[in-house]
């Protein structure tokens, strides 16, 4: 306990007087969290509309493979991923190995299966005579989706919120395909881990700390988001 | 009378339609003209939400055709709402429908207002009663005016009370010169008060078709009889049955048949006699409504029939 207590003591400093490779990785996790979770769910959320509202044959295949997503191995995927970016892989070409660029593409290909199965999920749990009620009055393809992913909206904002923790927390894939280089592609979490290696202990606190509080602030904001869209109030228009 | 009534707005001939393997709507040939209210009536597993999911386009007839010379409108069973203000939800439907947003909210509030629910144009849908939700639901459809209005037992899971209120101002709200309306109902008497035609499907086909009182007067068969509430049967000596409704059955002193009371069931008003009869050329059971003070189980009484059906 004294030397947990010891280790806590150095850490606090280190986050209390803002330092510059702290601040660092911070930056960097916050980007690659809103990146890959922006990019996961630009292409995820329409993946999740397909599947949650169409009729077409091998929809229950593609709904068991984005349900198993969720438990996709990061490690695997890190792997899958650098021996694509290797300058021998098929996507050698892009010069993504050990680069943020390659670390942006990994974390959104592990929290694409988050948003793609979650808001699926969310989508089929509708009352299916609210959008057959639309169907029957005309609403398109797009208007559909627009309804079903409002009425949603809940379960939704649930699925970006599992995918961004996904993005903040996860360090396998990182490790793998930026290499996890020091003040260059780190995020919080391999960070930490690169200062444990080092038997940092304080300094992986002091991240680890922070890592817990930027967690805390963004998903904290978007369960504020989620609490509010399941409200009424705030969602009436003014008659005039 | 106003322009075009009477004119064919949607017609099916033959129409079929299987689900999953079965066939569930078996041959069906139905017209709809401008300007009548037709009742579709017929017991569970009937088809006949199929048959609407067909008239509207939304489920593929397997044989047979279905002509569609306006735009049709279907309410479903189910009265879902978005989660959003009841104008909202209008107003929504509205867009879907074609209609010019510039239109949308006048044309919303009219139908809100139609069906006395204007006053909750901006509440929550979420909110609503069930008679307030299906309020809503039905002036929706009918804001968006159109050609052939098909509703899917709109008075479905409403407590007696809504259910006649909401009834109520549904016959005048229902018909218009400008629009072909079938509604289907379980309840005969929804059918009577809402309908100039009723039309009886039972397992899937037509078995019955016309204007409510002629049909009721002459039931083509026993189960279109037995439907439309010929619960009595009569067996007389020379082979003929006779078919009775409790309003055609009525107790008097100096009637010509027979009867022992078999059961009494209390109603609101009176009580409902189950009346075993024999004697007098005729045998079976029929029912009675009588006012209290009523006779009782054993009883010996005396009845006559008025408007019976007889079969042969």
């Amino acid at each position: 306990m004294s030397f947990l207590w010891h280790e806590l003591r150095l850490a606090v400093p280190m986050i209390v007087h803002g330092n510059p490779y702290l601040l660092s990785i911070i930056w960097f996790t916050v980007q690659v969290a809103g990146i890959a979770t922006a990019a996961a769910t630009a292409i995820g959320l329409p993946i999740g509309v397909a599947l949650g509202l169409g009729r077409f044959r091998g929809r229950r295949v593609l709904i068991w493979l984005a349900n198993a997503g969720l438990a996709l191995p990061p490690v695997l995927v890190g792997l899958i991923l650098f021996l694509l970016f290797v300058p021998q892989g098929p996507l050698g070409g892009l010069r993504l190995e050990l680069t943020r660029q390659g670390v942006f593409v990994a974390q959104a290909v592990l929290a694409l299966p988050f948003v793609a199965a979650l808001s699926a999920a969310a989508i089929m749990g509708l009352p299916a005579g609210l959008l057959a009620q639309a169907r029957a009055f005309g609403a398109g393809p797009v208007a559909l989706a627009a309804l079903a992913v409002r009425e949603a909206r809940i379960g939704v904002i649930a699925a970006v919120i599992a995918a961004l923790a996904t993005t903040l927390s996860e360090v396998g894939a990182i490790l793998i395909v930026g290499g996890n280089v020091y003040g260059y592609d780190q995020t919080l979490a391999s960070a930490a881990l690169y200062e444990v290696d080092a038997a940092s202990f304080a300094d992986a606190l002091a991240i680890g700390i922070v890592l817990v509080a930027l967690i805390v602030v963004l998903l904290g904001g978007l369960s504020l988001l989620q609490e509010r869209g399941g409200g009424i109030r705030w969602r009436f228009r003014p008659l005039s | 009378m106003a322009a075009g009534v009477g004119q064919l707005l949607l017609s099916c001939e033959g129409a079929c339609v299987r689900r999953d393997g079965r066939l569930v709507v078996d041959g069906v040939d139905l017209e709809l003209r401008r300007g009548e209210v037709v009742a579709l009536l017929g017991p569970n597993g009937a088809g006949k939400s199929t048959l609407l999911d067909a008239l509207v386009g939304g489920v593929a007839v397997g044989g047979g055709s279905v002509r569609r010379l306006g735009r049709v409108a279907i309410a479903l069973q189910s009265p879902e709402l978005a989660r959003r203000s009841v104008l909202a939800n209008v107003e929504l439907a509205l867009g879907w429908w074609g209609v010019r947003r510039s239109e949308r909210r006048a044309r919303a509030l009219e139908a809100l207002r139609l069906f006395g629910v204007d006053g909750l144009a901006a509440r929550s849908a979420v909110g609503l009663s069930g008679g307030e939700r299906r309020r809503v639901h039905l002036a929706r459809a009918l804001a968006v005016r159109p050609d052939v209005l098909l509703l899917d037992e709109p008075f479905a899971g409403l407590d007696a009370e809504a259910r006649t209120a909401l009834l109520q101002d549904s016959v005048a709200m229902l018909r218009s010169p400008g629009r072909a309306t079938l509604v289907v109902v379980h309840d005969r008497a929804e059918a009577f008060a809402l309908a100039d035609r009723l039309v009886v499907m039972i397992a899937g086909r037509v078995v019955a078709g016309g204007p409510p009182r002629e049909l009721l007067a002459a039931p083509p068969d026993l189960e279109v009889a037995r439907f439309l509430g010929y619960d009595g049967e009569l067996f007389g000596a020379d082979g003929r049955l006779l078919l009775t409704r409790s309003a055609n059955v009525i107790l008097d002193p100096g009637g010509p048949l027979a009867a022992r009371v078999a059961r009494v069931v209390p109603l609101e008003d009176g009580v409902r006699l189950e009346l075993e009869v024999s004697g007098d050329g005729w045998s079976g059971r029929v029912f009675a409504v009588s006012p209290l003070p009523a006779p009782g189980p054993g009883d010996e009484v005396r009845l006559r029939t008025e408007n019976g059906v007889f079969l042969p």
